[in-house]
């Protein structure tokens, strides 16, 4: 600390600039090493844990595993052998992939538009603010692991059910109570009078369906682009009334570039959210696989497989929306 | 008197309300303007929008919670939909009994207490570290942490069971063995760590447990915003970086502390993942994920089972949630003004 005080002084010493400047440079490297105290059990787990993890990893997906009397386990490498198995003579692995591209294609917009909207929306002055936010503040907290894999139990139950409904015959019993939000009919009855195209329909009858679960994948994206939206400052949109603009106006020219690296943060944040959650039919699928016979390695393969396509996604979206995004600069 | 009078008919814009001007006054210039009209259409509109999404988001609860006092008869009758008819506690009654609830809560609460107490300090220590020092290799070390965030952890769900099945750190221990023949196992390791508290504990202490990448990142984004002026009083007054931190740092940043510590306790709390891969005898400990189940003392066959069964299983989730519930209602106010100045707006 000594250090420290010397520097105060010379700060006063013209002549000492020279001095000054080197040795806060080395006060600097000195305060840098004890960062490295600081970051030290993250440093560790990661070089001793987590990356043996990953390299493990990468090689279990190219053995087979066989369990040895005794205890223990014998890897024997098979090359490329699961790989080809996910990509080739699994069909449904494929087929799933696609499906939750397709998926993820039709999630993103849906869940970044509303939760923008929504954020917008909560943003404003009014009564009851507090207990809107809190309600919309649930899905983030509650439904993530156990009552997601509940959900999908469920769902599973119903399918089965369903299934054993055609081939005995009788009346399926399985509308429950809470999936009676809206009715798909309705939606393409309103829709049928105005002349639309059928691809926009589909499109709007399937995010009516899927409200429930885009308004639960939306709760951290739109407490991002709230904290975005409180961090302008009130005074660029007071100038703007000012000079007459009205509030569409100011929404496309100052609060849509000023939250654009949320939207940026937020799109990436949904792809992986969307790609990593529970409910994802292939992790379903892998989850599904890891615990038949072989299935731990070939699961492994099919999930690096997974992981390099959504790395290429993810690649894609950076590179098409970084073109777009605007930076205010602060300093 | 009568000037200004004058001048308000002319230009309504220059009236200025208080308490004094009637409300013929006020009607006339304030209530029945275009702009008035507009503010108050949109609010109604609003507040219909938002009472309507808050409806979509809170009516499967309600709906889970009504379900889960219908005794057996309710599901065969058309006629009930929220309210049951022959109201019971049976369901409740049956899963505290028969799978074993209240022995999965008190595991439950000390892993998640445990992991997101260690979560916290680690998260915020790191946050820290990568925030306000300067080191080498900085940029290099923080992709990992992103790293850690993007992979998905089925990726390396084998190799983590694996790690803590035959715990050896870089297989040093298992090299030695091996060539002076200690052991006789194929794989010889330093213990089997599963179905204890140990993974989730080092993976929790080292920061690389679920999104502790994403709580690492929050911190740092935190931190970030701290002026460097702060520290620099303090070590001017003669505390050293570890004195500050402590001293300073930390009281300050309670509220974020408590946000990060809210996510994990909820998502250790909720998750399935882990334990479900670390936790594979239940008899041992008894966790969350193992009382979703149907219990025994409830099972039937009749027409409606697989309403029934959800119900059940709806219920059972009902019950996992509801000590989290309690939480954060307390820690609601904390909670939403750490999540709004968690600075990830950079």
């Amino acid at each position: 600390m000594d250090k420290a005080k010397k520097i105060n002084i010379a700060e006063d010493a013209p002549a000492a600039v020279k001095v000054k400047k080197r040795k806060s440079k080395s006060l600097d490297r000195k305060k840098g090493r004890l960062g490295w105290f600081f970051i030290a059990p993250f440093l560790i787990g990661f070089v001793l844990i987590y990356l043996p993890m990953i390299v493990d990893s990468i090689y279990f997906s190219f053995v087979k595993i066989e369990a040895v009397r005794g205890g223990g386990y014998n890897p024997i490498w098979v090359g490329l052998r699961n790989y080809s198995y996910a990509l080739l003579e699994d069909e449904s692995f494929s087929t799933k992939l696609i499906e939750s591209l397709k998926q993820l294609a039709f999630n993103i917009p849906a869940i970044v538009i509303f939760s923008l909207f929504m954020a917008v929306l909560l943003n404003q002055k009014m009564k009851g603010r507090a207990v809107f936010r809190a309600i919309f503040f649930i899905p983030v907290i509650v439904s993530t692991g156990i009552v997601e894999s509940i959900e999908v139990q469920n769902s599973l139950a119903e399918a089965q059910s369903q299934m054993t409904d055609i081939s005995s015959g009788t009346m399926s019993s399985s509308s429950s109570v809470g999936n009676e939000l809206i009715s798909i009919l309705q939606v393409e009855r309103f829709f049928s009078g105005m002349k639309v195209g059928n691809q926009l329909l589909t499109y709007v009858v399937a995010v009516v369906t899927e409200v429930y679960s885009i308004i639960n994948k939306a709760g951290v994206q739109m407490l991002i682009f709230l904290a975005g939206l409180q961090s302008i400052s009130p005074a660029i949109y007071e100038s703007c009334k000012i000079e007459g603009a009205s509030s569409w106006e100011i929404f496309w020219k100052i609060t849509f570039p000023m939250i654009s690296p949320m939207i940026f943060v937020n799109t990436i944040y949904t792809v992986i959210d969307s790609f990593t959650s529970q409910s994802n039919t292939v992790i379903v699928y892998i989850n599904e696989i890891y615990g038949k016979a072989e299935g731990n390695v070939r699961s492994t393969a099919m999930s690096w497989i997974y992981f390099m396509l959504v790395l290429l996604i993810l690649a894609l979206v950076a590179a098409i929306l970084s073109a777009y995004i605007f930076y205010q600069r602060r300093d | 008197m009568d000037k200004t009078e004058n001048k308000i008919k002319k230009d309504p814009s220059l009236m200025v309300f208080d308490k004094k001007t009637s409300f013929w006054v006020l009607l006339r210039y304030k209530y029945l303007t275009l702009y008035f009209l507009k503010k108050v259409l949109w609010a109604i509109f609003r507040f219909v929008l938002l009472v309507g999404i808050s409806y979509v988001i809170i009516l499967p609860y309600i709906s889970k919670i009504s379900g889960s006092f219908m005794s057996r008869e309710d599901f065969v009758d058309t006629t009930v939909k929220l309210i049951p008819k022959y109201p019971t506690l049976d369901t409740y009654k049956a899963i505290i009994n028969d799978n074993g609830y209240w022995s999965a809560v008190s595991n439950a609460a000390t892993l998640s207490l445990l992991c997101a107490f260690v979560q916290m300090l680690t998260c915020a220590i790191v946050g820290y570290g990568f925030a306000k020092f300067n080191f080498k290799n900085k940029k290099l070390l923080f992709l990992c942490v992103i790293f850690t965030m993007v992979i998905p952890h089925q990726s390396i769900q084998m190799s983590m069971f694996m790690k803590f099945r035959y715990f050896d750190i870089w297989g040093i221990y298992g090299f030695i063995a091996k060539t002076f023949g200690l052991s006789s196992q194929a794989t010889p390791a330093i213990s089997n760590l599963l179905n204890s508290y140990w993974p989730l504990g080092i993976m929790s202490f080292c920061g690389i447990a679920f999104k502790n990448g994403l709580y690492i990142f929050i911190m740092r984004q935190y931190y970030k915003g701290v002026p460097d002026e702060l520290e620099e009083a303090a070590y001017v007054d003669g505390a050293g970086v570890f004195k500050t931190f402590v001293k300073i740092i930390i009281p300050m940043s309670i509220p974020m502390l408590v946000t990060i510590f809210m996510f994990a306790f909820s998502w250790q709390w909720t998750d399935t993942f882990y334990t479900n891969l670390f936790f594979t005898d239940t008899e041992k400990i008894n966790l969350l994920p193992s009382i979703v189940k149907i219990p025994k003392s409830l099972q039937t066959e009749y027409a409606a089972k697989i309403t029934y069964e959800k119900a059940i299983r709806n219920t059972c989730g009902l019950m996992i949630l509801f000590p989290l519930v309690i939480v954060y209602l307390f820690a609601q106010r904390t909670l939403i003004e750490g999540v709004e100045r968690s600075g990830i707006t950079g």
